[in-house]
């Protein structure tokens, strides 16, 4: 090893060796560089592509113009006579190298050819034309040599010129990025997410393409990580783009979108995303794409009248316009435009409040801010028991006279703060459905701007309310409703069951929430509840005695005060429940971040179940489809490890993973094929044969390893 | 051919997966971590706590290493700054069999013919440091203030070429970073895009 000194002093030698044309590194020409052109002859003012050609030895690359983690892109500098022009250096799609310690590179192997138009001036004197560059690059292997080499081109100046090396420009222009399409079948939506960029491509070919992957061109001092596929589905791509430089304010990147049949296939194409199609995603097609959501939050909330849990509330609503079916209507009108007003104020209140919540930095997602708080759940079931009391006929609401006198001037007017109301009450009530297309709206919601927020929720209110305010426009309609009569009384008591059943899932959610000790505790203060609404109807009535009705009054609410400060307040409050243990049911193991690491590194299939006990849907999907015979099978017949991810009370650990699949709530279900591949996300309305389908494609994957 | 390109996809990936590891950011906690020096003799960040300490990562077979030690470049900032009480740590991460990997008795050859002016060379030939710190590059350069906070990660200077020629008009990072920070100033430019060869990780 003397030849370290050697070395040393020869530093600056070696780094510029070229001889001609070739590069020689310990006697191996490594890379070998060639000037050329499409034409055979230069016509004067007419543009003609010339090419640096370098063909690298077995093993060695050069590299893009964004390199990745190492290297340095090759240069070219023209000298041209003045009048001449020379345009950008046309990148074919280089190839992706992922080398021990997360290094990833973008380069090519074996040979390239770098494009660039040359524009003669109109008037040339001199024939044939000398045109000279230097060109300089790093070629790599396990150690990296710099080259460079001054090259001419010499080409007859003519009137006419033939095609020259018309196979060699033809294979590199088909490598060329093609220009992003245009808006009608392809679209790009780019978002910020903490430190990520996430570019949302949508395409109708996308399914064709099992490989999809995003080469960034990080202008400027941005420091970008590695890329990756945050999920997939069917003509759906995420991608995230890391940022690890300080850029806040940084909402998009230039790069290709790359599509192939395998990674770095010879099939590989790609569209690029640069400056102007950003410009362009950024002023028309997140507008575009703000359209489509919202036209989904809409349907999203038309469809949450349908939903399991607004269902009592709606059947009280319908039986309003059954009583309302006889009178003017103007009142009709009224009554229908009030139950709209309490579905907008909620849903406007919510929105206002992440938005708060948002600025204040906090995590928060939907139905999870309200179902993951017992209390939320515990105040819920006193007004549902309170309603389905009065349904009964228990006590009957009056409000206060001063209210009534002060707010109310006409006598319909109690009745449209009672719709006002009902309207609260169906929405707050629907909010942890997430239904499917609301999921996807509101996943992209919450990603967005205060506006952008704001509308989503107005799109989703307007959704709900619009069959009522129909209804109410067109009280003509409202015939087809059976007449009023005696039966409305049955109705209405028969509604008041179904407010129980809802009772007893608020049971149910409290009871996975806070163990058999919490919900029997808070059942507990629910009958003291019903005693205070049985004394408000038999005591508290105009007929009574002023005494009698104040110290009914103040007994009711001792009563109230003192039960919710023992059962409540004490006995409920320290009641706990182990949510790890209580998940892991059967063969599902309780889901961590850590075990979900393990698993995979251990390169076993791991398939994550997101739910919670106030999740109607995911029961709905356990039940169905995760507990069905067929599929057990195939979980165990493929060695599937099966987690269950228990959001009931908030785990922030799983708020996180949620967030990073974009979506505000559960359920979801993602199936994690193998240590390397992209998890697989299903649909929120998950079926038995979308799960068996992707079951049986990881047996074929792992079965190819 | 084909199935072969999936494997090495996969394993590169599944590599990488491992590798990518959590990486502190700049104005996070400089992990702790230990590996002997040319001379034997065990070196460890947490020695060093209470000053300025640089990491610069190393590999005497790469251009862009030979760039600035064949042009005095770095010699001149290790002596500047280790004369000024900062701890200058040169750590080679590469792996055993890859070239730029040096024995003990290398380094000590190395740093006599190069006239390096060093506190330590550090051998990590299983790229433990380097997997700690997510250095991917030589040169590769990280300052960690005395409360063992990184103030600094990313390039030796501003003009990623392996030409000595384009020193003198290059702003150095390191220099910048260093002068604000002995300073008592906050650094102004606290991450850049390191350029270099890649580090050839151990493949475990």
């Amino acid at each position: 090893m003397s030849s370290w000194r050697q070395l040393s002093i020869a530093l600056c030698a070696i780094v510029f060796v070229h001889s001609g044309l070739g590069q020689t590194y310990q006697g191996r020409e490594l890379v070998k560089a060639t000037l050329l052109a499409d034409s055979s002859a230069i016509v004067p003012g007419k543009p003609f592509t010339a090419g640096l050609l370098l063909r690298m030895a077995p093993g060695w690359h050069t590299y893009w113009k964004f390199s990745g983690d190492a290297g340095l892109p090759t240069e070219i500098k023209w000298k041209l006579p003045a009048g001449w022009k020379v345009g950008e250096i046309q990148w074919p799609i280089p190839l992706k190298t992922n080398d021990p310690g997360d290094i990833q590179t973008y380069g090519y192997q074996d040979e390239v050819l770098l494009m660039q138009e040359i524009t003669p001036p109109a008037k040339i004197d001199i024939s044939p034309v000398k045109l000279s560059a230097e060109a300089n690059w790093l070629v790599c292997e396990k150690i990296c040599i710099p080259g460079g080499a001054n090259l001419e081109l010499e080409l007859p100046t003519s009137t006419t010129a033939n095609p020259k090396n018309s196979d060699l420009f033809a294979r590199y222009r088909r490598l060329l990025p093609q220009k992003f399409p245009d808006s009608k079948s392809a679209i790009a939506t780019w978002s910020r997410f903490n430190s990520e960029l996430r570019l949302k491509i949508v395409n109708d070919n996308l399914a064709n393409y099992p490989t999809a992957d995003f080469y960034p061109l990080p202008q400027g001092d941005i420091v970008v990580g590695h890329p990756g596929v945050e999920s997939r589905k069917g003509n759906e791509i995420t991608f995230r783009i890391p940022i690890e430089s300080p850029d806040k304010n940084l909402s998009a990147m230039p790069g290709l979108v790359i599509f192939s049949k395998f990674p770095n296939g010879n099939d590989r194409a790609a569209w690029q995303l640069g400056t102007p199609a950003i410009a362009a995603a950024q002023a028309t097609q997140p507008a575009r794409g703000i359209l489509n959501f919202l036209f989904f939050g809409f349907i999203g909330g038309f469809i949450l009248n349908l939903m399991p849990c607004v269902l009592p509330v709606i059947s009280l609503k319908i039986f309003g316009f059954i009583q309302q079916a006889g009178q003017s209507r103007q009142k009709i009108f009224r009554s229908g435009l009030a139950f709209t007003a309490g579905i907008f104020a909620w849903f406007l209140a919510l929105a206002l409040l992440l938005i708060a919540l948002k600025a204040g930095g906090r995590d928060v997602t939907w139905g999870g801010f309200q179902f993951t708080n017992a209390y939320f759940v515990l105040g819920l079931s006193v007004v549902v028991l309170v309603f389905a009391l009065n349904l009964f006929g228990v006590f009957e609401i009056s409000l206060p006279q001063s209210m009534t006198r002060g707010l109310l001037a006409s006598s319909d007017r109690k009745d449209n703060l009672g719709s006002f109301f009902q309207g609260v009450f169906a929405t707050v009530l629907a909010t942890p459905c997430t239904a499917p297309f609301l999921g996807t709206a509101l996943g992209f919601a919450f990603t967005q701007s205060p506006i952008v927020i704001l509308s989503m929720f107005v799109a989703i209110a307007a959704g709900m309310s619009a069959p009522y305010f129909l209804l109410s426009a067109q009280p003509a309609w409202l015939r087809f409703l059976p007449q009023p009569g005696p039966w409305m009384v049955h109705v209405k008591q028969f509604m008041g069951f179904l407010l129980l059943a809802t009772l007893l899932f608020l049971l149910y959610v409290l009871g996975a929430q806070r163990g058999l000790d919490g919900a029997i505790w808070a059942s507990c203060f629910l009958l003291i509840v019903a005693i205070a609404c049985w004394m408000k109807g038999a005591f508290i009535v105009p007929t009574a005695s002023a005494t009698k009705r104040t110290i009914s009054v103040v007994i009711l609410l001792a009563l109230v005060i003192a039960s919710g400060a023992y059962f409540i307040g004490d006995k409920f409050q320290s009641s706990k429940i182990d949510i790890a243990a209580s998940s892991a049911s059967g063969d599902w193991q309780p889901f961590t971040p850590e075990r979900l690491q393990t698993e995979r590194d251990q390169g076993h299939a791991v398939f994550v179940d997101f739910t919670a006990a106030w999740c109607l849907t995911c029961k709905f999907n356990e039940k169905t489809v995760l507990e069905n015979g067929a599929v057990r099978e195939a979980f165990q017949r493929h060695g599937v490890v099966k987690l269950k991810a228990d959001w009931t009370n908030g785990d922030p650990a799983i708020t996180k993973l949620l967030q990073q699949f974009g979506r505000p709530g559960v359920p979801l279900y993602v199936l994690y094929p193998g240590k390397s591949e992209e998890p697989i996300v299903f649909p929120e309305l998950l079926t038995k044969s979308i799960l068996l389908d992707k079951l049986e494609t990881i047996s074929t994957a792992v079965a190819s390893q | 051919m084909k199935t072969k390109l999936f494997l090495t996809a996969i394993t590169a990936f599944a590599a990488g997966a491992l590798y990518a590891a959590d990486v502190p950011p700049v104005g996070g906690a400089a992990p702790d971590f230990s590996a002997p020096d040319a001379n034997g003799k065990t070196q460890s960040l947490s020695q060093y706590r209470g000053k300025y300490v640089v990491l610069e990562w190393f590999n005497p077979e790469c251009p862009f290493v030979k760039k600035h030690y064949g042009s005095d470049n770095m010699q001149k900032l290790q002596s500047e700054y280790t004369g000024k009480g900062v701890v200058w740590l040169t750590i080679d991460s590469n792996a055993p069999g890859s070239e730029g990997n040096i024995t003990a008795e290398q380094a000590k050859k190395i740093m006599e013919s190069w006239k390096t002016k060093q506190t330590a060379l550090l051998l990590d030939p299983d790229s433990k440091v380097a997997k700690l710190y997510g250095a991917k590059n030589t040169p590769n350069m990280v300052i960690i203030n005395p409360e063992g906070k990184i103030v600094y990660e990313g390039a030796i200077d501003s003009k990623a070429s392996p030409n000595p020629a384009d020193i003198p008009t290059s702003t150095n990072y390191v220099k910048a970073a260093l002068d604000e920070s002995l300073g008592g100033k906050a650094v102004s430019n606290a991450q850049t895009k390191p350029y270099g060869c890649h580090i050839t990780y151990k493949s475990s």
